[in-house]
């Protein structure tokens, strides 16, 4: 009898320690740098993705230089120039991060802004604010649909800022070396041989724009590499691959994305975004992501 | 006719072979700027455009046909000192093309319907210093607050250029003034705005004779060439003076933190001058036994000074009210009280006298994203006019200032605007209606094209519809369609 009171009792604190740490590991911690581990589950891995795809790693993320390429089939190249501003907020007030983007170049949108609060809650739109320089007004807009285009480009609002680890239900697959990407923009063969977990992902929503994607998930960056979205007749209508690399300024390591180029294979437009010069963690006030610095706007 | 066929073709030949060059290199006049700038924190951007408008009745009269070369330069002196300017030249040679507007043209006070006169060119110009918690711009600019779109409520810091009705876009339409605009913050997301606006401008109102002549000056313009008619005419402006100067204060807060995070709202009070002169008419007839009467009329065209208090507020639902209803849309709306007003009173298009009024005007509007980037936006408008004097009400009614027609002491207005974007947001329909009182309404769809990062063009309709008392259907006979090409760089 007492060997089998011993016995409950030190499963049960086994259990509450073993379950504590699951709890623990559900949720990553904002300000530090993951890499998803063999072993892992695809959750745990696809939770060390969101992480690192919103910087959540990092206080604030400035990139002054992003070059946004709108490729048509018939040889048609469409540009835009933007500034990009991310601060951390780490929970408070349930924000996740506020973003700011300026747009700079063509100068018949020169100076829209977009002021975006992003919440913990994946059931919560985001907040947004729009400088309209052809009004002069700040506006505040609703969110877009999840599936609409990003910005006239081929990712959707979704692939670039709205898709949370909740939205998906995720299968691993397995780990295979990435057969390399050749970037149609420049030529070059990138990431060819790269260490992968490879994952199957499906959206929860139902009649979604997609039926499923496959990501590979680069093991060092804790990013994803490259996507292929299938329809629901498993048909591949996207792909898009993201470049990465180490920013290590200040004794900091932080994965970034500096490439990315979406295509739809239905139409033959690509999209292709390049970012240079990002830093990190250079104090970025919070008085910047307010309505007065997109009231600065002159143009 | 041919003389008009010839201009337009020459037009689009022009800007045919400046697209032929701009398929061949890039962008010539953004590489020339570039290379020929002395400094390297002058950043100077333009366009070149064509605005052209035909009357739809024939399909052969020419309501505009404008070209516009505008400059915009900004040279950082600091990263917290930069001074901005804008140049605006333009000529409209509609007035010299039709016959029916050489009048105008001919007359020196109407010359401005062709080009800008005096400083009109400069459109903006002023100083941004930017501290940790005091912005100042100081020179002319133009100020908007508010939320609604297309109708003014608290927009009333900057006169009006209305000699195109409200059919240009606004910030084409505000008359820039000078003043200084300080903004502090007093917490994260909790500002202060302060206007100090000496200059002070009347609205512009076309004249008689051209084609959007509101029909208020246009019965003006009737009785004054009336036989035996004399009409004086004084504008009372304010002097620009220390004591005349207009003031305004906003307060502006986006909360964070609650159930309420990310509602907007603004608390706002400004000290100005009506730009909406009011008219008060004195007359006088001298009867002559042995020949015409003499018919003196006095028209003093008053500033009123008036006091504008309101707020505005907007939220977006990011989270589903019972699930997901309600999700997704965006609630905005605002109020302003405008005191010590005057309104004319009388009976349709003939003035009686004038009275002092308050107003009180509000508007609510709902924007969504339906299906896939379809934009809906719905406002609806309400202003309210209280005399604040009595007059013989059952002979007459409160005049709208506009058209003179009979003013109903609650005007209601209602707007739609729903747009889409095809092609990668190159190919962007839209379509406005604008529906008030009485059936009165206008309907104006418009379609732009983005043909590459420099050339863009669109085209569309204006069509008014109702009695000429009203809004819109004072305009009844002046639909138009519209051409627009912009080189941008």
């Amino acid at each position: 009898m007492k060997k089998m009171i011993v016995l409950i009792l030190v499963t049960a604190v086994f259990g509450f320690v073993w379950g504590g740490d699951l709890a623990q590991s559900a949720e990553l911690k904002y300000y530090q740098v993951y890499a998803p581990e063999s072993g892992m589950t695809a959750e745990e891995i696809m939770r060390v993705v969101y992480h690192n795809k919103y910087s959540l790693f990092a206080h604030d993320y400035d990139l002054p230089d992003s070059e946004v390429l709108y490729v048509d089939p018939s040889g048609l190249v469409r540009k835009k120039l933007a500034k990009r501003y991310r601060r951390v907020e780490g929970g408070v007030n349930n924000l996740q991060y506020k973003d700011l983007v300026v747009v700079t170049y063509p100068s018949s949108v020169k100076g829209l802004a977009i002021l975006t609060w992003t919440f913990e809650n994946p059931e919560r739109d985001q907040d947004v604010w729009l400088w309209i320089p052809s009004i002069k007004k700040v506006r505040k807009i609703s969110a877009s649909e999840d599936d609409d285009a990003f910005m006239g480009s081929d990712l959707t609002v979704e692939e670039v800022s709205t898709r949370r680890f909740e939205d998906e239900t995720y299968r691993l697959i397995g780990e295979e070396d990435f057969e390399g990407y050749t970037l149609e923009e420049t030529g070059e063969e990138k990431f060819s041989g790269r260490p992968c977990f490879v994952i199957e992902a499906a959206p929860v929503k139902p009649h979604w724009y997609y039926a499923k994607r496959t990501v590979w998930v680069d093991k060092e960056f804790g990013g994803i590499i490259f996507e292929k979205y299938f329809d629901k007749n498993d048909n591949l209508f996207k792909t898009i691959f993201r470049e990465w690399d180490w920013y290590t300024a200040d004794d900091l390591k932080y994965p970034t994305q500096v490439t990315i180029e979406g295509k739809d294979l239905r139409t033959g437009h690509r999209t292709v975004v390049f970012n240079k010069n990002q830093k990190y963690d250079k104090g970025l006030d919070e008085s910047m992501f307010t309505l007065r610095t997109l009231e600065r706007s002159k143009w | 006719m041919m003389k008009k066929f010839t201009l337009i073709m020459v037009a689009l030949i022009v800007f045919g072979g400046v697209y032929g060059l701009q398929t061949a290199a890039a962008e010539p006049v953004a590489d020339f700027v570039n290379q020929a700038l002395p400094f390297e924190d002058l950043e100077i951007v333009g366009y070149f455009k064509n605005a052209t408008a035909l009357e739809t009745s024939g399909f052969d009269e020419l309501l505009k046909f404008q070209n516009i070369a505008d400059f915009k330069a900004n040279y950082r002196f600091t990263d917290q000192v930069e001074l901005f300017t804008e140049i605006k030249l333009w000529y409209d040679a509609v007035y010299d093309m039709e016959g029916q507007y050489r009048d105008l043209v001919n007359k020196e006070k109407n010359r401005k319907l062709s080009l800008p006169v005096k400083t009109e060119w400069i459109r903006q110009a002023y100083l941004d210093i930017y501290t940790d918690r005091l912005d100042i711009r100081a020179g002319k600019q133009q100020v908007v607050w508010g939320t609604t779109d297309g109708v003014r409520i608290l927009d009333m810091v900057n006169p009006l250029d209305y000699r195109e009705w409200t059919l240009g876009d606004f910030p084409e339409m505000r008359i820039p003034l000078w003043m200084i605009n300080l903004e502090g913050e007093i917490a994260t997301n909790s500002h202060v705005q302060v206007l100090l606006i000496p200059d002070y401008q009347p609205n512009y109102y076309a004249p008689a004779g051209s084609p959007y002549a509101l029909r208020t000056v246009v019965s003006g313009a009737e009785a004054a060439a009336q036989p035996f008619v004399t009409v004086t005419t004084i504008d009372e402006k304010p002097e620009h003076t220390f004591e005349n100067m207009k003031f305004g204060i906003r307060w502006r807060n986006v909360i964070e933190g609650g159930i309420l995070t990310g509602l907007e709202y603004t608390l706002n009070y400004l000290h100005t001058y009506d730009f909406a002169s009011s008219a008060y008419t004195r007359t006088e007839v001298n009867i002559n036994p042995f020949g015409p009467p003499d018919i003196q009329v006095k028209l003093t065209r008053r500033a009123e000074q008036i006091e504008v208090l309101g707020c505005s507020f907007s939220k977006s639902i990011t989270e589903g009210i019972l699930g997901d209803f309600g999700k997704g849309w965006t609630l905005r709306g605002e109020f302003a009280h405008v005191g010590n007003g005057a309104m004319n009173y009388g009976t349709d298009n003939n003035i009686v006298g004038t009275v002092d009024v308050d107003q009180f005007n509000y508007a609510f509007g709902f924007d969504k994203v339906f299906l896939t980037d379809l934009q809906f936006s719905l406002q609806f408008i309400q202003m309210i006019a209280s005399k604040r004097e009595d007059f013989d009400q059952s002979q007459y009614t409160l005049l709208f200032g506009p058209t003179r027609g009979p003013l109903d002491k609650i005007e209601n207005i209602i707007t739609l605007m729903l747009s889409k974007d095809f092609m990668h947001e190159r190919l962007k329909p839209q379509v406005l209606i604008i529906y008030t009182d009485d059936n009165d309404w206008r309907i104006s769809p418009a379609v732009s094209f983005e043909l590459n990062d420099q050339w863009m063009f669109e085209t569309g309709l204006h069509i008014f519809e109702g009695r000429p008392q009203h809004l819109n259907g004072q305009f009844d006979k002046v639909d138009q369609i519209y051409f627009e090409s912009t080189y941008s760089w």
